[in-house]
């Protein structure tokens, strides 16, 4: 059935300035917030946006993404017309197929699934951000303006303007020029990855772009610059509000320590914007005689009996008694042990930090200093070290340095 | 498990529970921080393998309603079977608070019961705080060819008054089974919960109707124990019943031992709610929280001791609450002191105000209040 607005959604990143983080799972399906997955902020903002029809593209380890997505019930996307879709990279008769080249070429290779729906806007999105945006009000603005393409940008400093896609818009925010990491910017105004694009215009884009063997087939380096060559009208539309890439160790740690603080990011309480997260089936959770929790996020089947600070705990972490966790995210079903030191850390899922052990440690003046990450199901021993910055992939024996 | 049926009677509401029942019947009283009391039984059909079950409301079932919709956190949200609520059809009764017994309930439902598309059906209260392995339950009824099965439990919970108790034989068959008497003269004491064929099932919802016989147990178990098998299934692990506030604050408080909550929360045979996308919670920089069970959604700066807490609640600086029970949305305002205290969903505890019950006798406040 013809849909008027369809959102597709680019997960098939594999992640990589995340590293260990990312070496079993998509960067969508990466854990964030407590409670959620990276791509649970996009598909939530859909649904609360009205948009009823998405396609989540993958193609890097697509299979936790794929469980976790299902048939869309958390988010409501279990519709008998339209819902969630999800969208592999697939081969045609006679052998032809590729994986998907780039950010335009996934959409391109999807026009069939567009055309089920034949919807008058798509919105293009990706999984790696967080934020709370009403695509609908953006949509309004595409309309109003009959824009062939609208780009959601964000006021950055004149400074970091130089790190982003900047978009030199005139007084009407109609975008004039394109600049990827410009070294002397002519406006702050970054590009946030948000597309809204009239589809008969860019399903057009598309089909010329793929004919263009120069090409490198994505968005930003090919796409828009097009557009803007052939004097369609792009309209940029000014996002206020938190947004945060979630695309290094970093930023990854830095936006999970501001759900900490919601009236400087992002009220997940909110009742009128809610977050959905599939949420697996756990008791509520429980702290023990000599637990110790302050400023930190603690969620169902967790137990805590050491000390937490400054932390964000997901489901079924465990704190054993006399552990001390610090300024550290620790992943589902993550276990420390009694005695241990964590801080300055991510644990990813169901990694165990042994008795005594010591993970990461505040910040000093050594320029090497950074986050320890500890990747899913790794055992750090019995009085092990993992210093800081240090990425452990492998089981870490008792004793040793990581 | 495609053979068995399940049944849950979701209709009585315990006078005895207070202010917590005023607004629902039993079966949804919120238990444990996010459960309502018939997340059990039905996680305990579900986690069998039961696909289809019938739920037998009569008055005070909105919340019910609320609750489980379509079924679909239970995976009951079915093409074919799935969850049925059945409020009565055509009731003679009707306008009374509830049906007289469970055989009355029961005829109020039989085309839905000669529908039953599976031989075996189970069939119990839905307001037991139990993770009994109902597959267990169903092949013991199947190899010992009872013709009913009881499940019973040997740690006697119940108020002798509200509760049945049965007496085995040698051969492990039921040959007495008293019924609300003044004192627990039996070892045993009945959850009645029954596993029988449907065939029996509908012979007797027939005989009692053509005879007005309103109570399973007095009207058909007790005059039929020699003619009909009837054997017990002795359930060794946690049973909670709640038949007065004072039961459901001891029931609450038993799930701070780590052993009733991992024979109740086992992971094997998880206990599914509905599911409500709650944040985590968040923990203040000067809170303080110890032996306690925590829900998803809160927000605590105060202090917080021996005490359960479901989705929502906010505990604010300066607040203390211990030995307490706090509903969903519970609002605990600066300064003010909570012990021994049952707050059910959205009671608000202004600035520094001081409640205080005690252990035999918790303080319960009604659903919405503002002290």
């Amino acid at each position: 059935m013809k849909k008027e607005v369809v959102a597709m959604l680019l997960a098939g990143g594999q992640g990589s300035r995340l590293y260990a983080l990312t070496s079993h799972v998509a960067k969508p399906a990466v854990p964030f917030g407590g409670k959620y997955r990276i791509i649970d902020f996009p598909l939530s903002n859909c649904v609360n946006s009205g948009i009823d029809t998405v396609g989540v593209l993958t193609q890097y380890r697509p299979l936790e993404l794929n469980s976790y997505i299902g048939n869309g019930q958390p988010w409501d996307l279990d519709r008998s017309d339209g819902g969630v879709h999800i969208l592999p990279p697939y081969m045609r008769e006679g052998d032809q197929g590729t994986w998907y080249k780039g950010t335009a070429n996934a959409i391109y290779q999807n026009i069939g699934f567009l055309d089920l729906y034949d919807p008058e806007y798509v919105v293009i999105l990706s999984g790696d951000h967080i934020y709370k945006m009403d695509y609908a009000d953006m949509v309004d603005l595409h309309k109003k303006t009959g824009a062939a393409c609208t780009i959601s940008v964000l006021e950055v400093t004149m400074e970091e303007a130089s790190r982003f896609g900047i978009m030199n818009v005139d007084e009407q925010d109609q975008v004039y020029e394109f600049e990827e990491k410009p070294k002397q910017p002519k406006s702050n105004l970054a590009s946030m990855g948000i597309y809204v694009f009239t589809w008969s215009k860019l399903r057009q884009y598309l089909m010329d772009d793929e004919a263009d063997p120069n090409s490198s087939n994505d968005f930003g380096k090919n796409i828009i610059p097009n557009m803007l060559a052939a004097n369609e009208k792009l309209m940029a539309y000014r996002f206020h509000g938190y947004w945060k890439d979630v695309g290094t160790i970093n930023s990854l740690w830095d936006a999970n320590m501001d759900m900490l603080a919601p009236r400087s990011s992002i009220d997940l309480h909110d009742p009128e914007w809610p977050i959905y997260a599939r949420s697996p089936i756990k008791s509520p959770h429980t702290t023990g005689p000599n637990a110790r929790i302050s400023h930190s996020l603690v969620t169902g089947g967790c137990q805590v009996d050491g000390s937490v600070e400054n932390s964000v705990l997901f489901h079924s972490v465990v704190i054993e008694e006399g552990a001390n966790v610090q300024y550290s995210i620790l992943m589902p079903g993550s276990v420390v042990k009694a005695g241990a030191q964590v801080s300055y850390a991510i644990i990813a899922e169901d990694a165990v930090i042994g008795q005594n052990a010591v993970v990461g440690s505040a910040p000093d003046d050594n320029p090497d200093w950074g986050i320890a990450v500890v990747a899913g199901g790794v055992t750090v021993g019995e009085r092990a070290v993992v210093p800081p910055s240090a990425m452990v992939r492998e089981d870490v024996k008792g004793g040793e340095l990581a | 498990m495609n053979d068995l049926h399940g049944i849950l009677f979701a209709y009585r509401s315990n006078a005895n529970l207070g202010e917590l029942t005023r607004p629902r019947n039993t079966c949804s009283l919120p238990f444990g921080g996010r459960y309502r009391l018939i997340d059990f039984m039905l996680s305990n059909y579900v986690n069998a393998g039961i696909s289809d079950v019938g739920i037998i409301v009569h008055q005070s079932y909105q919340s019910l309603l609320d609750h489980l919709g379509s079924g679909k956190d239970w995976d009951l949200s079915r093409k074919h079977g799935g969850l049925r609520i059945l409020p009565p059809f055509s009731y003679a009764q009707q306008g009374h608070g509830e049906y007289r017994g469970n055989m009355d309930a029961l005829a109020g439902v039989s085309d839905y019961l000669s529908n039953i598309r599976q031989d075996y059906v189970i069939m119990g209260w839905g307001d037991v705080a139990v993770n009994l392995p109902v597959a267990d339950v169903f092949s013991q009824h199947l190899s010992t060819g009872a013709d009913i099965t009881v499940v019973c439990t040997p740690t006697l919970r119940g108020a002798p008054r509200f509760s049945e108790y049965v007496e085995v034989s040698e051969e492990n068959r039921i040959t007495d089974l008293s019924v609300h008497p003044t004192a627990a003269d039996k070892a045993l004491e009945s959850l009645e919960l029954y596993i029988m064929s449907k065939q029996l099932l509908m012979d007797m919802v027939d005989y009692c109707a053509a005879h007005d016989i309103s109570n399973f147990s007095r009207g058909v178990l007790q005059p039929r124990l020699k003619a009909l098998k009837l054997m017990p299934y002795i359930h060794q692990g946690y049973a909670g019943r709640f038949q007065s506030v004072g039961d459901y604050y001891q029931r609450s408080m038993d799930l701070l031992d780590p052993a009733v909550r991992a024979d109740l929360f086992s992971p094997l045979r998880p206990i599914r709610t509905k599911d409500q996308s709650n944040p985590s919670t968040y923990y203040g920089p000067d809170s303080a929280c110890a032996c306690s069970l925590v829900a998803d959604g809160c927000h605590i700066e105060g202090e917080v001791e021996h005490s359960i807490l479901s989705r929502g609640v906010v505990v604010e600086k300066g607040a203390k609450v211990s030995n307490s029970v706090l509903m969903q949305g519970t609002v605990v305002k600066a300064g003010a002191s909570l012990a021994y205290v049952i707050a059910d969903k959205n009671v608000t505890v202004n600035e520094g105000r001081m409640l205080m019950g005690h252990n035999t006798y918790p303080l319960a406040i009604a659903k919405d209040s503002v002290v």
